[in-house]
């Protein structure tokens, strides 16, 4: 293998090597952004639940109370029985868990959403802690509860008041800035779970619906092992049954419709085509190249260049080139995230992630997470394509070299 | 004088057809033989024969008492490139090379330092009077240049003999003489062994020896 010899060659025979380089640049372009982009819808498709430190949530549908009176269950989310919440909670794969329990609570002067859980669990709205403006987050055991910004200032709440929910006095210790910080399970008023249960379970319009100890839940926040949501989610409905609500990166990327974000198979295979298409070309201008070289490759035999020699020499510059096209197309690739970045995807929320009774203003409106698509080209991706590169080169470049290395001097140097 | 290239009994067909009927020739050391004949007398085969680029159907050839005809395809490939020196009628230059690479091109595949690569092939070059050219590549030589390139290319890998194919086929009057001057001065004062094949009887007259085929033999 000479390197002067084969930069001389690429160098010289512009429009072939150009002709390879684009090509493999072109493929290996659309291999790595086909998958960037498919990553980044599911990354987007995470974020809403991300936000609130989860993957999975589960509720159970349900019916629509008789009366609006008192604390009643969202229709969308009905008992979660003690058991069950036991039974998911030995489930493997799982990281972390809380229950939470969601309730419209109609008063005689004002409607209230309430949302209770653990406080001092990070998963699910636990990580609202964080968006806290005013005062302090609620702690248990305290009559505390915490207030959303807008209904804050709809009710002029400060933190040290004292608001009357569901017929019970809670002090405000804070006030938190929920709706921006996402669009699941926003609610009015924040309470420690214990009270939301008792609220729940003295209620007879949600006994009526449902049947309610004071253990169990109706919302169910999931932290999980990335590689198990989808079977867990599975087992999960299992235990709930026909009626359960799951929500998952998978769900939202559904709900998203696109193209790229309907299934991996079609990124691979869209990706697998390209590849071949892109494999195809170099292979056909490689080929050609050397059609064009027989003589040139005679010469080197009849000066004394072995097969090894000539297979070396035709290996060397056909990896040179894919080399050089797999850099040319991660190069692409990164423009190609960079402007693909730009984009703004709506990622709808389903209403009973966060229910609002249609009577009320904004109440049947879709909710939406608007967020820039975030592409990215992980390192994994961008070493997978040089090395795919570079083995393209080789291998089409042992391919061809083969043949023409067994090529007679005599043949191709007779006179003309 | 020993025998530089002894070939016996040599024959050589292309499917039903016979090429070379039964040659049996030598050539001494330091000899300048030329074989003449009209197209298609099987001249150049036997030359392909001789150097080791195409192997007999039946029949022996040995250089320097070294038998090539059972060599492997690599053992032929590395005799070729230290044993003889190859100049072609249509020059057959590397396009993308300039001068000099095309010179170095058999010490390529060897391994030995850039700079007496380079080096050597400049001297050759400057031997062949192309000094000057040796940055210049094939497009922008002349057909004489080219050719003494193509010499230069030859002698790089100090061979035992050279094989020149119609060296002058492709040059005019004036060119073919001072190619011509070029290899009869290796031979007489390098005491270079050269097989030259030409159709030209008044080149041919200036050599050591004629050698006739006609047919596929050698008649004289």
């Amino acid at each position: 293998m000479n390197l002067i010899y084969m930069g001389k060659e690429l160098y010289h025979r512009k429009r072939r090597t150009l002709t390879a380089v684009f090509s493999l640049a072109l493929g290996i372009t659309i291999l790595i952004t086909i998958n960037a982009l498919s990553k980044a819808y599911s990354e987007a498709a995470r974020m809403p639940l991300k936000e609130i430190e989860s993957d999975i949530i589960v509720q159970r549908a349900g019916n629509v109370p008789e009366n609006l009176d008192g604390a009643v269950f969202a229709c969308s989310a009905v008992t979660i029985r003690k058991d069950e919440v036991n039974q998911i909670r030995q489930l493997q794969g799982i990281q972390g868990f809380v229950q939470a329990l969601l309730l419209w609570v109609f008063d005689a002067d004002r409607f209230t959403i309430v949302l209770g859980f653990d406080p001092k669990n990070p998963v699910g709205p636990g990580a609202l802690r964080t968006q806290v403006t005013q005062g302090k987050f609620f702690e248990k055991g305290k009559n505390q509860a915490l207030a959303e910004s807008s209904y804050a200032e709809t009710y002029d709440i400060k933190p040290g008041d004292t608001v009357t929910v569901g017929g019970q006095d809670f002090q405000i210790s804070g006030i938190v800035d929920a709706s921006r910080a996402t669009k699941i399970a926003v609610a009015n008023i924040y309470l420690d779970m214990e009270d939301a249960q008792r609220m729940a379970k003295e209620s007879k319009q949600v006994q009526n619906v449902s049947p309610f100890e004071s253990n169990d839940a109706n919302i169910l926040f999931i932290k999980a092992n990335p590689e198990q949501i989808d079977s867990l989610a599975r087992s999960i409905k299992k235990i709930i049954g026909e009626k359960a609500s799951i929500s998952t990166p998978a769900s939202f990327l559904k709900h998203l419709g696109s193209l790229f974000s309907l299934s991996d198979k079609f990124s691979l295979a869209t990706s697998l085509i390209a590849l071949v298409i892109t494999i195809l070309i170099v292979l056909k201008t490689m080929a050609g190249n050397l059609a064009e070289r027989a003589n040139e490759i005679g010469v080197l035999k009849a000066v004394g260049w072995s097969n090894k020699d000539v297979v070396g020499q035709v290996i060397g510059e056909s990896i040179i080139q894919c080399l050089a096209g797999g850099i040319l197309g991660l190069i692409f690739s990164l423009i190609a995230a960079s402007m693909l970045g730009l984009i703004q995807v709506s990622i709808p929320i389903p209403w009973e992630m966060s229910p609002t009774p249609h009577f009320l203003p904004g109440g049947g409106d879709p909710v939406f997470k608007t967020l820039q698509l975030p592409v990215s080209i992980s390192w994994r991706l961008a070493v997978f394509s040089i090395i795919l590169s570079t083995t393209i080169g080789a291998v089409t470049g042992g391919l061809l070299s083969r043949r023409i290395s067994r090529i007679k001097p005599s043949e191709v140097l007779k006179n003309e | 004088m020993n025998n530089i290239l002894t070939a016996a009994n040599l024959s050589k067909s292309f499917k039903a057809l016979q090429v070379v009927k039964d040659v049996s020739l030598t050539i001494q050391n330091g000899e300048f033989a030329c074989l003449v004949g009209k197209s298609g007398s099987g001249k150049t085969t036997l030359l392909s024969i001789l150097s080791g680029l195409e192997k007999p159907t039946k029949g022996r050839v040995s250089i320097n008492s070294t038998s090539i005809t059972d060599s492997s395809e690599n053992e032929l490939a590395l005799f070729r490139r230290e044993k003889v020196g190859f100049v072609f009628q249509s020059f057959h230059l590397i396009p993308t090379l300039c001068a000099w690479e095309n010179v170095a091109l058999p010490l390529f595949p060897v391994k030995m330092d850039k700079e007496i690569r380079k080096k050597r092939a400049i001297e050759l070059l400057n031997q062949m009077e192309i000094g000057h050219r040796a940055e210049h590549r094939p497009s922008s030589l002349s057909g004489g240049e080219k050719q003494r390139v193509a010499i230069a290319r030859a002698l790089v890998n100090r061979p035992e003999i050279i094989f020149a194919d119609e060296p002058t086929g492709n040059l005019d009057s004036e060119t073919s003489g001072a190619i011509m001057d070029i290899l009869k001065h290796l031979n007489k004062k390098n005491g270079m062994s050269i097989l030259m094949v030409t159709h030209d009887q008044d080149l041919a007259a200036s050599t050591d020896r004629i050698i006739h085929m006609k047919d596929g033999k050698v008649v004289s």
